[in-house]
């Protein structure tokens, strides 16, 4: 579609200025628990990114976080037991969930929407108890003693590490969606029989965009190992994996820069200004849903353009409606 | 003999929506198959197209067994359809409803798509040629970027006909390609099947409309699953079964 004035300057704009912002954002702060902040959010971003990848397919994927938690454990065990150094266990975590994800697509290719949901939901909850069970994944405490990534106790190298990370994720990501792939995902969530009809082998690309998805969602995971002291099983559980969805669902499901806004929302400004409220958190998503839910169903993103068409694109959006009504018309 | 039914069974629990079904289509045909509402129509489209798996029978398309075949395989052997019901993607634009339906040919790999390689490119270029001379020949280049789900009912039927026609199909199913259309879109919804028979595409059609016996070669009467006759249109218009079928009595 062609893009009109406005349209073509404000994206690049918007997101060479965020980059730039969040580029120089360690030289003006100093603060290691902001900087710390900042680092997870990279890592829910990444995470809420690939949650919502899987979602353009139609399924909704309730047991992403324990694939975070499966590249994370397999890093930290690789790291741990092995002596691997970091850049051989992060691609290792990643192509372990990703593989895992293979396993776990394809069966539940054949359920939908709330029957997936729920099919992913309890696998997610399994891999926790397993994880939580076993002798060699540290059981309920965890695995410390993870090699760091860098050898310093500033937090400044990370938080580059994990902005190009989250950086190189969107990239990967989007160029994924937005490719004859992204269509053929996106015809399925809108007819599978359709879709059919037309040669496109559901399975096979359902089964495609949940390894896609588990993968950069596992390659976080095994970063975020290197990073953080200790490896628990809670911090992959069944409620982390509700937290990223709302991060996508609050954002906006159907435009890619949803998680983008959402998480740093829903994440950042609670833990860092909010911290003691947290303790409320379950509540305080789910007034915000049924506030999202009423005023912008499109989410946060679904604002922007709600906004943009309301005002800028107003002269542009009369002209064009009445074109389209003609050409019904004749 | 392009597609070849033979004693085609399917049940539903202990409803046995198709029984013992035969029917044959020859290449270049027209071939129409009526009757009443739940006949049975629509399932033996499903089982044809590889929807459901039937309980007993064979189909064969181009001298291949294509029974219990995936959706996506049988498309991909040259077996094109319309549903009746959600005929689009209705949140897709006109125009990439025709280029998303080009997935067969010209195909490209993952590993092309992906990394935008000019193969990728290439093929997209024709993609968008092809679907824009589509949309042209069933009349709707002019609302190409409007969303499906705001068409008018008509247009709809016609697009979903547009979209099958990008899977280059030997075989076309239409699932009832008139309904709910009114007299002027009729007429040209049969221009635009004539001018598809004329390009090679052999067409079965389910209907509901009498006016498609005009259209039709030959046409094929089920009731409750069955059968019940086959024939020229003019024979079959005046056969008693079929009229009983229709109207009681």
């Amino acid at each position: 579609m062609k893009r009109n004035g406005i349209n073509r300057w404000a994206k690049p704009a918007a997101i060479t200025g965020l980059i730039i912002i969040l580029a120089i954002l360690p030289l003006l702060l100093s603060s290691p628990y902001l900087l710390h902040i900042l680092i997870l959010t990279f890592v829910y971003v990444v995470g809420a990114m690939s949650f919502r990848t899987i979602t353009i397919s139609g399924q909704f994927p309730l047991a992403h976080a324990a694939f975070m938690g499966i590249g994370a454990y397999t890093a930290a065990m690789a790291s741990r037991y092995l002596d691997w150094p970091p850049w051989i266990t992060i691609p290792a975590g990643a192509l372990t969930a990703g593989i895992i994800g293979i396993g776990f697509g394809y069966p539940f290719a054949r359920l939908r929407t709330l029957y997936y949901a729920m099919g992913s939901l309890f696998f997610g909850v399994a891999i926790t108890y397993i994880v939580q069970s076993l002798k060699v994944t540290g059981g309920y405490v965890g695995l410390t003693k993870v090699q760091p990534l860098f050898s310093t106790v500033s937090r400044v190298p990370y938080y580059y590490f994990f902005l190009g990370l989250a950086l190189v994720c969107a990239v990967a990501l989007y160029r994924f969606e937005f490719s004859r792939i992204g269509t053929n995902l996106k015809a399925i969530a809108q007819s599978h029989l359709l879709a059919s009809s037309v040669g496109i082998n559901e399975v096979r690309y359902r089964v495609l965009v949940v390894a896609v998805g588990c993968f950069f969602v596992g390659l976080v995971g095994a970063a975020f190992a290197h990073y953080t002291p200790i490896v628990t099983p809670s911090t992959f559980n069944l409620s982390a994996t509700l937290w990223l969805a709302m991060y996508v669902m609050i954002g906006g499901m159907n435009s890619f820069a949803g998680p983008i806004i959402g998480t740093p929302i829903l994440y950042f400004i609670p833990q860092y200004y909010f911290s003691d409220l947290r303790a409320y958190s379950p509540f305080i998503p789910a007034v915000i849903l049924i506030i999202i839910a009423y005023l912008m169903p499109r989410g946060l993103a679904g604002l922007i353009s709600i906004l943009k068409s309301r005002y800028l694109d107003k002269f542009w959006g009369g002209i064009k409606a009445k074109e389209a009504a003609d050409a019904v018309r004749n | 003999m392009l597609l070849e039914i033979k004693d085609l069974t399917k049940q539903f629990g202990g409803l046995t929506a198709v029984n013992r079904f035969d029917m044959y289509i020859d290449e270049g045909e027209i071939v129409g198959l009526i009757g009443p509402n739940g006949a049975g129509k629509s399932t033996i489209y499903n089982l044809v197209t590889g929807i459901y798996a039937p309980n007993r029978g064979r189909v064969i398309f181009n001298g291949k067994d294509i029974t219990r075949m995936k959706p996506h395989r049988v498309a991909a052997l040259g077996i094109g359809r319309t549903f009746q019901l959600n005929p689009l993607f209705p949140d897709f634009t006109v125009l990439q409803n025709v280029s998303a339906s080009f997935h067969l040919h010209p195909h490209s790999n993952l590993f092309d798509i992906y990394f935008n390689t000019p193969t990728y490119r290439r093929n997209e270029a024709i993609i968008q040629q092809r679907s824009l001379e589509i949309l042209q020949l069933v009349g709707l280049e002019k609302v190409k970027d409007d969303l499906a789900k705001n068409l008018p009912h008509g247009y709809q039927k016609m697009l979903g006909v547009a979209r099958s026609l990008a899977t280059q199909p030997k075989l076309l199913l239409l699932d009832e390609p008139l309904g709910g259309m009114n007299p002027a879109e009729i007429d040209f919804s049969l221009n635009s099947i004539k001018k598809m028979r004329q390009q090679g595409i052999t067409i079965m059609i389910v209907e509901h409309n009498m006016r498609i016996l005009d259209l039709c070669d030959r046409v094929v009467v089920i009731n409750f699953g069955q059968k019940i006759c086959e024939g020229l249109s003019e024979e079959v218009r005046e056969n008693k079964e079929v009229i009983s079928a229709y109207f009681g009595g």
